[in-house]
């Protein structure tokens, strides 16, 4: 009775805070640090693997071991590729849809920044986050009738949107520039520090990448996280447990496509073109490749996927006429044998060998 | 007005390209009947039908009708190599890998044939003469005609194929109740190969007849498998009957269409037709149910 | 302890071996860029132009290089996609060893490519004619080989004047090389009394189907009663509108651009290219040139060449690779031994009167064109072939 006393008294005396306006402004920083921020409470010290720390330092040092400038050309581009390859793994390995129009979002993202940049003279920076922006809405726009459906449907859907992009981009010269494209556009700078070299643009790419890994990594251990797996597992289940389906679908669909519109902004400063090539079905076909085959249930899966393939693609194109067929005959067979994504195979493989020598190597000391 | 000289022309032109959607369609149906996947790659067919022909015609001199029946009997084996080498490995993966994979296989076969045989477009000769024949204000090619008409006589045949011949029966058996078949000893595998090699087969002979009238290239494969693709579930899913109207409405509608939008956007007349089917009526225009509905 | 040792020595070896620089050869080569469409729907005419130019840089090779320093062409492919033209060739600029990039073939490509060059000082010279939205860029870095529109739509303006027509409607591609020819043919051909109506339809470079544009344009031809169906266009549109052109009944006489002047043009179109009439490059008429024709022997002697190696003739591709070729070399003799990307612009920007497969070049400060309205001849296509006619006073 005193403790219902004491919680009905303290609950009267509850000071009442009135919420002012300026406390946004004092709050939209820390909120907007807090997304990056690893999460404290949730982040136990065996969670914190060392492997994560290994990664980082990788990628601060590779660049600087490997000074060639081909490879930092290539690592620019996969850590653009892990961009998008992120966004959509999000959509698709955790909520379980299929989506293969998202290069059209990459698309929306790259010409945004074009035109921004090119008639406007919109800063990079600016654009930058105009292309998310843009490419989040019109998700936002096509998403609600299309992620009613299902299965084929939805991938092809998705397709049809891509293939209606690509239509609407390769016509409208006025604005596109048609088949030649928009160049022009000038490297991505802030505040005056412009990222020309590709050793700059790389720390721009991979900064990037390991910001939206932290960001997606909190997102999918909070509640929202968890609402997408349950939907990836069953909708009908996840809806009676009282989470709120299409909104969660669309949801994690306008944040693929955002990740798809940083990425195709980055693309436009490096390459100083747009073209209608970023919305062929040959690209998207890429993209979620670099999500398969990474491995979908997690989320290095697609950062791997996409430097495999980048590394892929460029030893490819050494064979000139011939890369192409390669390059779908590779895909053919690394579907067939690695569907859940080529590291786990080789994981396995290579725990089981390293056992081996380990328990060898037991066995040599014994009998010595 | 102007529109009014020129939308009979649209027309006959709409039933021409129609009848082509119509059989890429049947080979979308034939294939995912028997086994409920969507071949991506039927569009190559139709180019590898077009290309080989020629190949065969100019390359290594073979009198017409001959290199259009070696034509098909090629890309009859490339189905069912098809099927042997990247389906039956993948028979039980979920329909994102199934995707994946004839997409996969799509750009091998356009990839491929645009290495073997050039990618320049290639035509073959008309079957009757190049004189365009005239009625009235319009004036088509003869070859259009032959495509009406084959198509006619193609759709008796896989009629006749299905309820007259044991092998077609059972082909049907297993797309109507693969549990059902299985308990009689229809092997499903042995249902599908055979599934792939027909609608192989009859791609191909699609490629033969339009390569005449419109150029085949190598990367042509791709546009017209989606819009057969798209014929397929206009018509409604599953059925034979379904694929050739929707094949047809789909030529129509999209030719007609020509006198109302700037001609660029042509090709995004069919995919959005395709997004107001599958929010508005997903079972097609003869709609009928789904056969598995674990796999949709 | 042995098995660490052995592996850092390999680990050493391999980045020994990544890292080192090349072998160095008696006189260093000049480095060129190729930044062509390898892959894509010019492939077949892109491996012609390489065997081309190779051929050519053999010669020069094989005659001491420039000054002792043998030529060297890097090829690159950017599978006719205008990310991949970019890619290529700021990976030329970052190589410090490579002097100019002979850019891209199709004309929705050069944009990007002239960009990129101007803004990184590298010379480029581009293959495909240029267009009035790249000319009022004035680039400095950026050259064209092929003829420019304003030399092709001057010829055609005389074809269309010495066949007397009086209307004629063009039909052109959306990309912006086609838009000005048309253009061009329009203001010119209307300054000389011809009635010119451009159509509003367009088409794209890689669509293999124009009947419904043509369809839409039947009922003008007819109204309007034109003379003559000019198709602004190259590459394998042409032979398909003509070929869409004849299946729907449409009797006029055609009339061609430039690139109608290709072996395989023929082949595509077939019947339904009979009596098409174009201004072409000489090298697609070898044998029916003029006697005292200057760049004649230049044109017989490659071609001669070609036929020896490879067993085909010139033709306009084959013409412009030995010109790209040709105008390298000359300008790398005029450098003077100090060899910069900026010298070698410079001395390219001087080139004075080089005779060359597809006429006499000359570049200046305002002219990164080169050719000039004689070095075209009228060509018709008649039985399958190439027939070069004549009409007295313009030529």
């Amino acid at each position: 009775m005193i403790v219902w006393e004491n919680m009905s008294s303290q609950t009267a005396k509850a000071p009442q805070t009135r919420f002012r306006k300026r406390d946004l402004f004092y709050l939209m920083p820390l909120w907007l640090i807090s997304l990056i921020a690893p999460d404290p409470y949730l982040y136990h010290k065996k969670e914190f693997k060392k492997k994560e720390l290994f990664y980082l330092a990788a990628i601060c040092f590779a660049p600087l071991i490997w000074s060639d400038s081909h490879f930092h050309h290539l690592m620019v581009l996969a850590g653009i590729y892990a961009i998008l390859a992120l966004g959509l793994s999000l959509f698709m390995g955790y909520a379980g849809q299929i989506s293969l129009g998202h290069a059209a979002f990459f698309g929306i993202g790259a010409y945004t920044t074009a035109i921004l940049t090119t008639r406007y003279a919109v800063p990079t920076f600016l654009a930058f986050w105009a292309s998310a922006l843009s490419a989040a809405l019109i998700a936002h726009l096509i998403g609600r009738p299309i992620l009613k459906l299902k299965g084929y449907f939805l991938a092809l859907a998705t397709l049809g949107f891509g293939e209606i992009f690509l239509v609407i981009v390769r016509e409208s010269t006025s604005l596109t520039g048609g088949v030649i494209g928009i160049f022009g556009i000038p490297w991505f700078s802030v505040m005056g520090f412009s990222f020309d070299t590709y050793l700059k643009q790389y720390y721009l790419a991979w900064g990037m990448v390991t910001g939206l890994f932290i960001f997606s990594k909190n997102l999918v251990r909070s509640k929202v996280g968890r609402a997408l797996l349950a939907v990836g597992a069953s909708e009908d289940a996840a809806s009676s447990v009282g989470i709120n389906v299409s909104k969660t679908k669309l949801e994690i669909f306008d944040l693929g496509a955002a990740f798809a519109g940083w990425a195709g902004s980055l693309f436009a400063c490096i390459m100083s073109t747009a073209s209608p090539e970023a919305f062929s079905l040959g690209f998207t076909i890429l993209i979620v490749m670099m999500v398969i085959l990474g491995g979908m249930g997690n989320l290095y899966g697609p950062i791997a996927g996409a430097i495999l393939l980048t590394w892929l693609m460029d030893i490819l194109s050494k064979y000139q006429e011939y890369s192409l067929p390669v390059y779908s005959v590779i895909l053919i067979l690394l579907l067939i044998f690695f569907p859940d994504g080529v590291g786990t195979r080789l994981n396995v493989r290579i725990i089981y060998l390293i056992g081996y020598w380990a328990k060898k190597k037991k066995r040599d000391k014994g009998k010595l | 007005m102007d529109l009014w000289s020129y939308i009979p022309q649209l027309l006959f032109s709409g039933l021409t390209i129609g009848a082509i959607y119509a059989l890429v369609a049947l080979g979308f149906v034939t294939i995912s009947r028997a086994s409920q996947i969507i071949n991506f790659a039927q569009g190559e067919f139709v180019m590898l039908g077009g290309v080989i022909t020629y190949f065969l015609l100019n390359g290594a001199k073979l009198p017409y009708p001959l290199a259009a029946l070696i034509a098909i009997l090629i890309v009859m084996l490339i189905g069912f190599a098809m099927h042997l080498s990247i389906l039956y490995p993948l028979r039980k993966a979920s329909v994102l890998i199934l995707i994946m994979a004839t997409l996969g296989a799509s750009i091998f076969l356009s990839s491929t044939s645009g290495l073997v045989f050039g990618t320049l477009p290639k035509t073959l000769p008309p079957f009757s003469g190049g004189e365009p024949l005239r009625i009235g204000k319009i004036s088509f090619p003869s070859q259009s005609l032959w495509v009406l008409l084959s198509t006619f006589i193609l759709l008796i045949f896989l009629y006749l194929l299905s309820h007259r011949t044991l092998l077609g029966k059972a082909m049907e058996a297993s797309s109507t109740d693969p549990l059902g078949a299985d308990l009689l000893g229809i092997s499903r595998n042995l249902m599908v190969f055979l599934a792939f090699g027909v609608s192989a087969g009859v791609g191909a002979f699609g490629g033969i007849l339009i390569t005449p009238v419109f150029f085949t290239s190598y990367s042509s494969g791709a546009l017209l498998g989606l819009k057969g693709f798209i014929a397929a579930v206009l018509g409604g899913w599953g059925k034979n009957t379904g694929a050739i109207l929707g094949g047809f409405v789909l030529g129509i509608v999209e030719s007609l269409s020509l006198a109302f939008i700037p001609s660029g956007y042509k090709d995004g007349v069919a995919f959005v037709i395709l997004l107001f089917i599958l929010y508005f009526r997903p079972k097609g225009i003869l709609g009928s149910p789904f056969i598995d509905s674990r796999r949709w | 302890m042995k098995r660490m040792v052995s592996f850092i020595s390999i680990f050493t070896l391999i980045l020994m071996a990544w890292v080192s620089p090349a072998y160095v050869a008696e006189k260093s080569p000049y480095k060129i860029g190729v930044n062509l469409e390898f892959t894509g729907p010019w492939a077949e005419v892109t491996k012609l132009l390489k065997i081309a130019m190779m051929l050519e840089v053999e010669k020069i090779n094989k005659e001491g290089g420039v000054d002792g320093h043998p030529l060297e062409l890097i090829f690159e492919d950017n599978g006719f996609d205008v990310g991949r033209v970019a890619a290529n060739i700021t990976k030329f600029t970052q190589d410090k060893e490579i002097l100019a990039v002979i850019g891209p073939f199709e004309d929705n490509l050069q944009g990007a490519s002239r960009a990129i060059a101007e803004r990184e000082k590298i010379t480029n010279l581009i293959i495909c004619p240029s267009n009035p939205m790249m000319r009022n860029l004035k680039q400095k870095w950026a050259f064209n080989i092929a003829q420019s529109d304003r030399i092709v739509s001057q010829k055609l303006v005389d074809l269309s004047l010495a066949r007397k027509y009086k209307k004629v409607l063009v039909f052109h591609g959306a990309w912006p090389l086609a838009q000005s020819l048309a253009q061009l043919y329009k203001r010119l051909g209307e300054e000389k009394g011809i009635k010119v109506i451009v159509s509003g339809e367009t088409h794209q470079p890689t669509d293999i189907d124009m009947t419904p544009q043509l369809i839409k344009i039947k009922p003008t031809l007819e109204k309007e009663n034109v003379d003559a169906f000019y198709a602004c266009t190259a590459g394998p549109p042409g032979p398909i509108v003509c070929k869409n052109l004849r299946n729907l009944g449409v009797k006029i006489p055609i009339l061609g651009t430039h690139g109608f002047g290709f072996g395989f043009i023929l082949a595509l179109g077939g019947e339904a290219m009979e009596g098409v009439e174009f201004g072409a490059g000489k090298p697609v008429v070898p044998d029916q040139l003029d006697e005292n024709d200057p760049i004649r022997p230049v044109i017989l002697d490659f071609d001669k060449r070609m036929k020896e190696r490879y067993g085909m003739g010139i033709d306009q591709f084959s013409g412009h690779a030995h010109d790209a070729v040709t105008l390298v070399y000359d300008a790398l003799k005029r450098c003077g031994g100090k060899v910069t990307r900026e010298t070698f612009r410079d001395a390219l920007e001087k080139t004075k009167d080089l005779k060359a497969c597809h006429g006499i070049y000359n570049y200046s400060p305002t002219d990164h064109d080169g050719l000039s309205k004689k070095d075209m001849v009228f060509v018709r296509i008649e039985g399958g072939k190439f027939k070069r006619i004549k009409f007295p006073g313009l030529e």
